[in-house]
């Protein structure tokens, strides 16, 4: 099948659905399709923007390609789903988030005046009608689906897709407790550095960039813990493995994720994850007691958490085993079946 | 309108509502509604007869219904200020002739029939006028629903069935509409009222003739022939002209079978209706109303045996057995019941369809979240347009795409398909 999978792209920006969309294109490939990523950029601001942006994707025609049709467009978040396509299939990574449950929240967008809070519910009435064009939608976890399903009556297939190709391995329980994010607010990093202030006694390594990291830093520097929170950046695939393997656990604590790929990153390494109980999605795998830790968005209860499995080498070993077991179901081959049936 | 200021917050609301204690539906669906509203935006309910709305409002809602003491004067602030109609029922025949006949304005109510009707119409409304033919309100009033005045008025519409909006297309109004069900009552505590009948049927609002008394009462001693023990309860006060008791003599059920009340108090009703097995809600013609008695049936768990027209023809099959209204009306409603009366496990599944529809559909939250959704698109939808369509213009135009090419009126379809267009 020729199929185009759509994402939108923020320019210099690169993350989680960046990687997914990616890997997703080699992996049809690997199955003997034809398969083509088709980016448009996107920018939701000032105003109405967000609007026009989005249409801008209603204006393609991805029916055919130089004189050979396109059999199927797989759209991933907002607004890639406003294609048109006789057969739209939506592996919903999130929807534009401003105008659901971050409205009127610090990370929301859109003020009170009655202008702004009619260009929210054209978003959702855009999703509602684009959404409901789809011949199948899938969401990436049950926090997506359960969101799509409250704010538009849409029901999706809950679909996860499996972590990017790494040379997962554990060489065992080391010092340190690791963050792999993109560094902005929502991911909230800042709870490990306070956390790693909190606790003297603890090592830290973030990696990933961001619009946050100098911030970050800042807050870092400016609570003395520089030479036990290590700021490693965008980091080498192997280079990353290598952080997986030797760390003893990872931090995982973003507000209401999506789906979160992190997790399913560390249980392929053996490694336990210490999440948020307000994390959403990653509360779908992350099970205190379990296969990691859940706790409150507190420093302290972080530096409790990240302490106890420093300290606990056995458990963190066997919670990381259970987490694994759950994330080597997840593989390439169940989720295209499903996408393409 | 008085000019909004950033720091006023949220959208502010001014409702022309008819009010507890006014005795009427409409009062008890905005009673109803309206705590959950203000959870959500800021809303000031306009006093009885007022005409603007306070400084600083962003949007007025009209709550428009067929009863001119009641909405008379909400009809004249629409003419004042226009902004969204709440329209409860379609047919708004007897409303006009209120705000027109009623108040010496013959003309008025001509120009209203000429308006819908054109000349023949105009000719009708003098034959009313000078009393020729009985008045069109009490005799056909679903043919003329002279609805074009307030739809002309409304920036906005909201109904609660696709029926109404259906008709208002009809009727030209092109403006946005929202279909928002209408909200569940909560249940009350209390027993069921004993009242004697295996199975006993129910019919609760006015007994008259369009809420297909005579029908049904037919329907039932047919049924009854083979089931002395049911019983059918008839709540409600009798219109004028509605001899129930000769119908009752008639049809041989003088001597037993039928419980009568009259006009209860809200308690009494939902034990009344808490006790029968089963609801029947006839109507025809439909006015396009909703029926605040088949929606307390719902909320409690009760099979309803509906006519199929209007708003009951949009309930699921799962909940209500849907009556065809004509010829063989009587034979349909005898199957219904009997249907009804010999199979519980089907009175048990529809009523739990019907407890869960009106969990899901009715419930009070999600009701009035639609509404905010819709008052806000009503409030700032046009400013929203205009700036999505001025980007776009101003796009094409650059690269030279004219307002009059192919080009643009494909943009234009693409628009409109997304709902973004005006």
């Amino acid at each position: 099948m020729r199929i185009a999978v759509c994402r939108p792209q923020v320019p210099f920006a690169h993350g989680g659905a960046e990687i997914f969309t990616d890997t997703l294109v080699e992996q049809l490939r690997a199955r003997g399709h034809e398969a083509e990523i088709v980016s448009v950029p996107f920018k939701w601001y000032p105003g109405a923007r967000v609007l026009t942006q989005a249409f801008t994707w209603r204006l393609l025609d991805l029916t055919e390609a130089d004189g050979r049709p396109i059999d199927m467009v797989v759209a991933t978040k907002f607004p890639s789903y406003v294609v048109r396509h006789p057969e739209k299939r939506v592996w919903l990574v999130h929807q534009f988030r401003q105008a659901y449950e971050l409205d009127r929240s610090e990370l929301g967008q859109f003020g009170e005046a009655p202008e702004e809070r009619a260009l929210r519910r054209k978003v959702q009435e855009l999703d509602r009608v684009t959404l409901g064009e789809a011949t199948r939608l899938f969401a990436t976890s049950r926090n997506v689906a359960g969101r799509l399903e409250r704010s538009t009556g849409l029901v999706a297939e809950v679909l996860p897709h499996p972590a990017q190709a790494l040379a997962y391995r554990n060489d065992g329980h080391g010092d340190f407790v690791l963050s792999v994010n993109r560094l902005d607010r929502a991911k909230r990093v800042d709870l490990l550095v306070e956390a790693a202030a909190a606790d003297p006694s603890l090592r830290v390594v973030i990696a990933g960039d961001g619009p946050e990291r100098a911030r970050l830093e800042q807050l870092a520097h400016a609570r003395g813990v520089g030479g036990r929170v290590r700021f490693a950046g965008r980091v080498s695939v192997e280079e990353l493995a290598d952080l997986y393997a030797t760390c003893f656990a990872t931090f995982y604590a973003p507000v209401d994720e999506d789906f979160g790929l992190g997790p399913y990153e560390s249980f392929l390494s053996g490694k336990p994850v210490i999440t948020a109980t307000d994390a959403g999605g990653p509360l779908e795998v992350v099970r205190d007691g379990s296969t990691g830790a859940v706790v409150d968005p507190e420093p302290a209860a972080v530096a409790r958490a990240a302490a106890w499995l420093r300290d606990h080498p056995d458990e963190a070993a066997a919670y990381g085993r259970t987490g694994n077991a759950i994330a080597v179901e997840v593989t390439w081959e169940r989720a295209i079946a499903r996408l393409l049936a | 309108m008085a000019l909004r200021r950033e720091e006023d917050g949220a959208v502010k609301v001014a409702l022309f509502t008819p009010m507890p204690p006014e005795r009427s539906g409409i009062a008890d669906y905005s009673a109803l509604l309206l705590p959950a509203l203000r959870e959500r935006c800021d809303v000031v309910v306009a006093k009885r007869g007022g005409k603007r709305a306070p400084r600083g409002t962003d949007l007025c809602v009209y709550h428009v219904g067929n009863n001119p003491d009641a909405h008379g004067w909400i009809v004249e602030a629409l003419r004042r200020t226009p902004g969204v109609v709440v329209l409860h029922d379609f047919v708004l025949h007897h409303l006009v002739a209120g705000l027109t006949i009623g108040r010496r304005d013959g003309h008025g109510y001509l120009d209203a029939m000429e308006r819908e009707g054109g000349v023949v119409g105009r000719l009708l409304g003098h034959a009313v006028l000078d009393k020729r033919i009985p008045p069109l309100w009490e005799n056909r009033p679903q043919d003329f629903h002279l609805a074009g005045e307030v739809l002309d008025l409304a920036t906005g519409l909201i109904v609660h069935s696709r029926y109404v909006r259906d008709r208002a297309r009809e009727a030209g109004y092109g403006g946005p509409a929202w279909v928002i069900p209408h909200p569940a009552f909560p249940v009350p505590g209390g027993p069921a009222a004993t009242v004697a009948g295996e199975p006993l049927f129910g019919t609760f609002g006015n007994v008259n003739a369009s809420k297909r008394v005579p029908q049904l009462l037919e329907a039932f001693s047919r049924v009854r022939r083979g089931r002395p023990r049911a019983g059918l309860l008839l709540v409600g006060a009798a219109s004028p002209g509605f001899d129930l008791d000769r119908r009752l003599q008639r049809l041989g059920l003088d001597g037993g079978g039928i419980e009568r009340e009259g006009f209860v108090d809200e308690s009494r009703l939902w034990a009344l209706m808490k006790a029968a097995d089963v609801h029947v809600n006839l109507r025809s013609p439909t006015m396009g109303e909703t029926s605040g008695t088949a929606i307390r049936a719902l909320s409690l768990g009760k099979p309803l045996v509906v006519s199929d027209v209007g708003w009951f023809a949009e309930l699921p099959d799962e909940v209500a057995l849907k009556v065809p209204v004509g010829e063989r009306e009587v034979e349909h409603l005898v199957v219904a019941l009997e249907l009804l009366a010999s199979r519980p496990d089907v009175r048990d599944a529809m009523g739990a369809a019907a407890a869960e529809l009106a969990r899901r559909e009715h419930d009070l939250d999600r009701v009035a979240e639609l509404y905010v959704a819709a008052l806000e698109q009503a409030a700032g939808g046009g400013a929203v347009a205009d700036a999505v369509l001025g980007d776009v213009a101003r796009a094409a135009a650059e690269v030279g795409i004219g307002a009059d090419t192919p080009e643009a009126a494909e943009i234009a379809r693409r628009l409109s398909e997304v709902e973004l267009g005006r």
